[in-house]
């Protein structure tokens, strides 16, 4: 294979901000969105002979690009320059926009789907396109080529060890995590874009295959619509973007193909099809979940120093399962000046002596398991007037009583593991020295605006399933019930959330979709 | 809490309840867009000292208000600040830029201030108690829309100081310089046939 400087400087690359005039091109398989679902497929349809163009609104940055500090990368390498937020404002939403996806900036933590998750899926959501012994092969092919492996206890830094140490001491179930890394360094970037190529992200595997074996690549270009002729779709076209991703150039792009698949992940992909007046009957953008995340941050005496070290290294999932309340699993969030200046609470000098103590400072996190209730029916994507997507998601009274006894079981967990003072992220933080305090973390205020939630999984709003009426694509092959030639090809196909960080589900999903539809005629 | 507040906000959070402030959030917003047209310059200053890519210059300088009193660290310069947030927001949606210059508007309008907190001066000529005063109304209100406005702003002012170098020694905070640069140049990395190499060097 050709090195990755040669393939991102070959003829098969076109900058659409350079492009002086109209861009047309043709293919027989046009992928809209280059992240995990597309990426994948990419690789499989050109190694299996097919013409592919992939089209991408990001930039195609390389590590070249990735220099460790925020304020380079945050606004290039996510959406909406990372403001994206729910419709109240309730959830920030972090999502990727480049080459390569939200895989480019993804903190690694790889696990296959559950298998009683897709056991769900086959009996409450009519998924009986596959078995999940079919889905092996590919999580074991995905693994491989993502150099996927489960890290020691010793590699743990600071801030995932006191996770990983406080579960084992209260008899939870806990482990460390399975990474798709080679040669990491340990610099802790992950977020900003891997500064060594060591993260094996799709920007380093399979769009690299994929462009290798003959694709072609547009980026800097926001697929706007599809249009059909008949019961096909006959093109997309769109819009180019200048260098930074601000501002359309005023030249357009249209790509003629024998099949669309359509990989914007969550919230995008959704608003492609609505602006395409592809709304399945109120279906397309209707249960989108967040897996919404509250943080806590502990004080220890000893040393965390959460900007080093590999992010996420350490996962508890035993409050995954509660029954009629919802689950949650906790992991670490990694540190950065910037993006935990915003999860600090308060202004002013309170905030600049939180600040100042993140040498001793761990942060925890809880995600919420949606989507398993009736009462946790996830958001609905619509379009905003200029034709970028909304996303209407409310937290739900089950959703603020997760995240309350979530709250009191990642104090727990940090106490445990020695903290000696814990504090909620709230804007009046909730302060617990030495010991839980239950009725304290009760009486704060969980409203939207007085305690941060984020997102950094986005699934859902183009459910698959055998059954039109609950369903937007088919689980055989994931192509739209109506529409031969469409298929929809990433995160949002997720008839629920996944109960576990979602790349690999993705990965594997697709790697086993595209290698059906490669293999008909 | 005001009066007004508490006639509109009932003292649940409920889905229909959390719809309702959206809309008048709306109509707050609206009032925030004609608010910077019918004042008058703050005598603050707070001007621009580099062409505004997302703001305006009325909007910008109540911005420099609003820094000024939510980032207080060591080194914080209001005006650096505002233009990182300026910077932060031209990558963002149109629909937001135009928020958060409404926001703004919001922050300094007199009759909000009025209607919110009985105060009839602009935020930018408060003096730095009362822009405390008003930034903590905003903060602890039952209206959604204020809640989130003000974290909005928090949230831009802190991020655009926290990512300049300058607040890093504070928090002895010291990314590498330059650990990018070595990877990219080497032709093979990241290709099939190096990571089956690198997986044979560390078989043996
Ligand atoms: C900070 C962060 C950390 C994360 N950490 C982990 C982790 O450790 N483990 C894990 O499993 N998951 C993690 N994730 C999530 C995971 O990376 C995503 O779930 C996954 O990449 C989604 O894949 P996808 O194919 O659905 O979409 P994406 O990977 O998001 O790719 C979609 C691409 O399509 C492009 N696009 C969208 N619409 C259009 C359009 N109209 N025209 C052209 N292009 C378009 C987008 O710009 C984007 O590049 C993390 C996410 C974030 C934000």
């Amino acid at each position: 294979m050709r090195s990755l400087k040669t393939i991102r400087a070959g003829a098969g690359v076109l900058d659409g901000s350079a492009q002086a005039a109209d861009v047309t091109l043709d293919a027989d398989i046009c992928i809209i969105g280059t992240g995990a679902g597309g990426a994948v497929a990419a690789s499989i349809f050109a190694r299996s002979g097919k013409t592919v163009v992939l089209l991408e609104e990001g930039g195609y940055y390389t590590s070249a690009d990735f220099t460790a500090r925020e304020r380079d990368t945050e606004p290039r390498l996510y959406q909406e320059g990372m403001t994206r937020t729910t419709k109240d404002a309730g959830i920030s939403v972090l999502q990727g926009k480049a080459v390569g996806g939200t895989t480019v900036v993804n903190w690694t933590t790889s696990f296959r789907t559950p298998e009683d998750v897709v056991d769900h899926w086959h009996k409450k959501h009519a998924v009986g396109g596959f078995a999940y012994a079919d889905l092996i092969p590919h999580y074991e092919a995905i693994e491989r080529r993502l150099a996927i492996a489960k890290v020691p206890y010793d590699s743990l830094n600071a801030n995932n060890r006191t996770l990983y140490d406080g579960c084992k001491k209260l008899g939870w179930e806990v482990d460390t995590l399975r990474r798709n890394v080679f040669g990491c360094l340990q610099s802790g970037f992950c977020h900003l874009g891997c500064p060594v190529n060591a993260k094996r992200s799709m920007l380093v595997t399979m769009i690299p295959d994929a462009l290798d074996a003959g694709a072609r690549l547009l980026f800097r270009a926001r697929a706007d619509k599809l249009e059909r002729a008949g019961g096909a779709i006959a093109r997309v076209r769109g819009t180019l973007l200048d260098a930074e991703g601000r501002s359309a150039t005023g030249k357009s792009f249209t790509v003629t193909a024998r099949r669309f698949i359509v990989s914007g992940g969550a919230i995008n992909s959704p608003a492609l099809l609505l602006r395409s007046g592809l709304d399945s009957g109120g279906l397309v953008g209707a249960r989108t979940f967040l897996h919404p995340v509250i943080g806590s941050s502990a004080l220890y005496d000893e040393p965390i120093e959460p900007q080093r070290g590999a992010p996420q290294s350490a996962a508890s999932h035993h409050f995954a399962h509660r029954g009629d309340e919802m689950g949650f699993f906790l992991e670490a969030a990694p540190w950065y000046p910037g993006l935990a200046s915003t999860a600090a609470p308060g202004y002013g000098s309170s905030h600049a002596d939180f600040m100042r103590q993140v040498a001793h400072t761990a942060t925890h996190i809880a995600i919420g398991i949606d989507g398993f209730h009736d009462d946790l029916p996830g958001g609905r994507v619509t379009l905003r007037s200029s034709g970028a997507p909304l996303l209407d998601y409310a937290i739900t009274p089950k959703m603020w009583s997760a995240f309350r006894f979530a709250q009191k079981r990642l104090a727990e967990a940090q106490f445990a593991s020695g903290a000696r003072k814990v504090m909620t992220l709230h804007e009046r933080p909730v302060v617990l020295e030495g010991k839980l305090d239950e009725a304290a973390i009760d009486a704060a205020r969980w409203e939207i605006g007085c305690v941060p939630v984020f997102t950094a999984h986005q699934m859902g709003g183009c459910p698959m399933g055998d059954d039109p009426a609950v369903s937007v694509v088919r689980s055989s092959d994931l192509r739209h019930h109506t529409i031969e030639n469409l298929h929809v090809i990433d995160g949002s196909v997720f008839p629920t959330s996944l109960g576990v960080n979602p790349q690999e589900s993705i990965y594997g999903l697709s790697h086993l979709m595209a290698s059906r539809i490669a293999a008909s005629k | 809490m005001s009066s007004v507040e508490s006639k509109v906000a009932a003292p649940t959070t409920s889905r229909r309840r959390v719809l309702k402030l959206g809309l008048a959030g709306g109509a707050l917003l609206l009032l925030g867009g004609s608010g910077l047209a019918l004042y008058p310059p703050s005598r603050a200053g707070g001007a621009p000292t580099a062409p505004l890519l997302a703001l305006d210059g009325r909007a910008f300088q109540v911005l420099v208000a609003v820094a000024a009193r939510i980032v207080t660290a060591a080194g914080a310069d209001p005006v650096a600040i505002a233009h990182g947030v300026d910077r932060a927001l031209s990558y963002a949606l149109a629909e937001t830029q135009s928020d958060v210059r409404a926001l703004l508007g919001l922050f300094e309008n007199a009759l909000a201030g009025f209607v919110f907190d009985l105060r009839l001066t602009p935020f930018t000529r408060l003096s730095p108690s009362a822009q405390d005063a008003a930034l903590e109304s905003w903060r602890t209100s039952r209206l959604v829309v204020r809640r989130t406005g003000y974290q909005a702003l928090r949230k831009l002012c802190l991020a655009s100081f926290y990512v300049q170098e300058s607040s890093w020694p504070e928090l002895r905070y010291a990314p590498p310089s330059g650990l990018n640069a070595a990877a990219y140049d080497d032709p093979e990395i990241g290709t099939p046939e190096w990571i089956e190499a690198q997986n044979k060097v560390r078989g043996s």
